[in-house]
């Protein structure tokens, strides 16, 4: 979700593109421009924009680049103990950029596909079409100056806008427990986003916090606001090729949907995963990959949960 | 650049107002309903917290029972809906008997029309004929009578309607080989046991010419011989030839848990 930002809008201002300073020395260097903040994105695909994966690209702070993840849930097809359990499998192609504008400001745009599937004993009940588009401008509020050495820090903030370019319809949920069956949530959405970079070394942690404000929507239907959060080790490992493995929690509290401004029952939910990912880099290519399984959960009144998140992206520096 | 930059924020906000508007003239609509619109009442029969399977085995009740419902159909009558500002809607009488039969999934939707805008908070109605309908005579019936005679739902016109029909197997401590009940409720002789159900909505239905509320209900069947009154089956198999609960005290006890068996589980507006 949150920094579901996204790229098309970006590739326009490619022509002002300016070298962003590099923040450290050698290993540093590249360690400076791990981002986590575009990680997650909707949980309970809610406003399905992503799922809590990792923007993972320490090789390449400009870039553009593909990602595919696939998110696994299962949700219950009805309102008794022996109603049936349900597969939901989510599937995002997803565009995206980090573009630097002026010195210490970047923007992130992200544009999502989305292709959901519920198996219904029925038959499978598909959804599929562009998602929300996302644009994300994050400020440098603090970086470490590259002869520091030691330990370095870079602290970032910002705020971005979810537009409703996925279609939100309320159709989808008619039998559904899951109000995340959805390629968008119609809405006009605002973002904070804030994130924090602490290196030593090859050795990094990255944490990162975003908060969605989300509006109500055409059918007069809102989401519930959301937080997500989360804390990633790195460690560069520098050879022919660069390999940086990962390691991290990463979290997604969303609050209860209103429909005609009346609560949702059980809209409310939360979740923590626990996360592992890899991203190799060689030239300007970087390929990453990337684990997701729920180490805590409670989504939709225990009514929906979430079985685990895989991603692939592959980025290519500008 | 700078140019393409400041267009794009240009369209964006002007997307943005527009977008405001839409939803301001929907929020308007919505807050000053007029007309009529439709409200849908499903009876879903579950017993003891699972969906109902029709033949197939249910969880052992208090009284040690496993049952297995061959069939249910109960008459739902004159249904009144309450709207936040504490009026009510009663839907027209003529209109407003149905057979809920679970051997036909139709039956288990009610649709009801032409309902005044609004915001509605409970909902009541009937279980069987009150004695007013039934006092009207034959004629006062209207297409009822037939519809209630083609679906059993009649004992005979002097004996009247069956409000409920629950029939099916059961085994028991005492009972070990599956053996037949039949429990009809109706009118007995000392009783007449037509039972009002009042139920709140856990969320409001929001009747609007462009939104047709579902209010969806769960009929919980076990409740029927397990619920305040307890009645064992077992008892009323005399002579090994099938519980038949069809008048007595049985009746009225298993009227006196009717209210019980009604719980509105969620309200859908779309």
């Amino acid at each position: 979700m949150a920094l579901c930002a996204q790229a098309a809008v970006a590739i326009t201002v490619k022509d002002s593109l300016r070298p962003f300073p590099y923040s450290g020395h050698e290993p540093a260097r590249y360690l400076s421009k791990y981002h986590a903040l575009l990680d997650d994105c909707d949980a309970c695909g809610c406003s399905s924009n992503g799922g809590s994966m990792g923007f993972s690209s320490m090789f390449n702070n400009e870039f553009v680049g593909l990602r595919y993840f696939y998110q696994r849930y299962s949700s219950k097809d009805g309102i008794f103990n022996n109603s049936p359990w349900v597969d939901e499998n989510f599937n995002t192609v997803q565009a995206w950029a980090r573009i630097p504008i002026v010195r210490r400001l970047q923007v992130s745009a992200l544009v999502p596909y989305h292709f959901h599937v519920r198996e219904r004993a029925t038959g499978d009940q598909r959804i599929e079409g562009l998602g929300d588009i996302t644009v994300l401008a994050m400020f440098t509020a603090y970086e470490t100056m590259r002869d520091s050495t030691v330990l370095t820090h870079k602290l970032q903030a910002g705020g971005g806008l979810k537009m409703p370019t996925g279609k939100y319809n309320m159709a989808n949920n008619v039998g559904s427990v899951n109000p995340g069956f959805q390629v968008g949530t119609g809405s006009w959405d605002y973002l904070l986003a804030t994130e924090y970079v602490l290196k030593k070394g090859r050795l990094g942690l990255n944490t990162m916090a975003t908060y969605t404000i989300k509006t109500q929507n055409e059918k007069l239907y809102r989401f519930g606001n959301q937080f997500n959060y989360g804390a990633t080790l790195f460690y560069l490992i520098e050879q022919k090729v660069k390999w940086v493995p990962q390691l991290g929690i990463a979290g997604e509290v969303f609050a209860s949907n209103f429909q005609y401004d009346q609560i949702v029952p059980d809209s409310s939910s939360d979740i923590v995963f626990g996360k592992v990912g890899l991203e190799v880099g060689r030239n300007d290519f970087s390929l990453g990959l990337n684990a997701m399984l729920p180490i805590n959960q409670h989504l939709n009144g225990g009514k929906v949960e979430s079985n685990y998140r895989l991603s692939v992206n592959l980025n290519y520096s500008l | 650049m700078k140019t393409t930059f400041k267009t794009f924020f240009a369209v964006l906000a002007t997307t943005f107002l527009l977008a405001s508007c839409n939803d301001d003239d929907a929020a308007q609509m919505f807050n000053n309903p007029t007309g009529t619109g439709d409200l849908q009442v499903k009876f879903d029969n579950a017993y003891a917290g699972n969906d109902l399977i029709l033949g197939a085995p249910n969880t052992v009740n208090s009284q040690g029972e496993t049952l297995k419902v061959n069939q249910i159909k109960y008459i739902v009558s004159n249904i009144v809906l309450f709207d936040e500002n504490g009026g009510t809607f009663t839907y027209p009488k003529s209109e407003s008997y149905f057979i809920v039969n679970e051997a036909n999934p139709a039956s288990t939707f009610i649709d009801l029309t032409s309902i005044p805008a609004g915001n509605y908070t409970k909902i009541k109605f009937g279980i069987g004929v009150d004695q007013a309908q039934w006092e009207a005579g034959a004629d006062g019936q209207g297409d009822f009578l037939a519809h209630a005679d083609a679906q059993d739902m009649m004992w005979s016109w002097s004996a009247g309607y069956k409000f409920i029909l629950f029939e099916g197997q059961f085994t028991s401590a005492t009972v070990s080989s599956d053996t037949a009940y039949m429990v009809h409720t109706g009118k007995t002789g000392t009783a007449y046991n037509y039972t009002e159900v009042t139920l709140d909505l856990p969320t409001k239905a929001f009747v609007r010419t462009e939104i047709t509320p579902s209010v969806h209900i769960v009929t919980d069947l076990s409740k029927i011989i397990d619920g305040t009154n307890k009645i064992a089956l077992s008892d009323h198999n005399m002579g090994g030839m099938g519980a038949m609960i069809m008048g007595g005290e049985a009746v009225a006890q298993i009227s006196a848990n009717v209210p019980g068996l009604f719980t509105v589980d969620h309200v859908h507006n779309d």
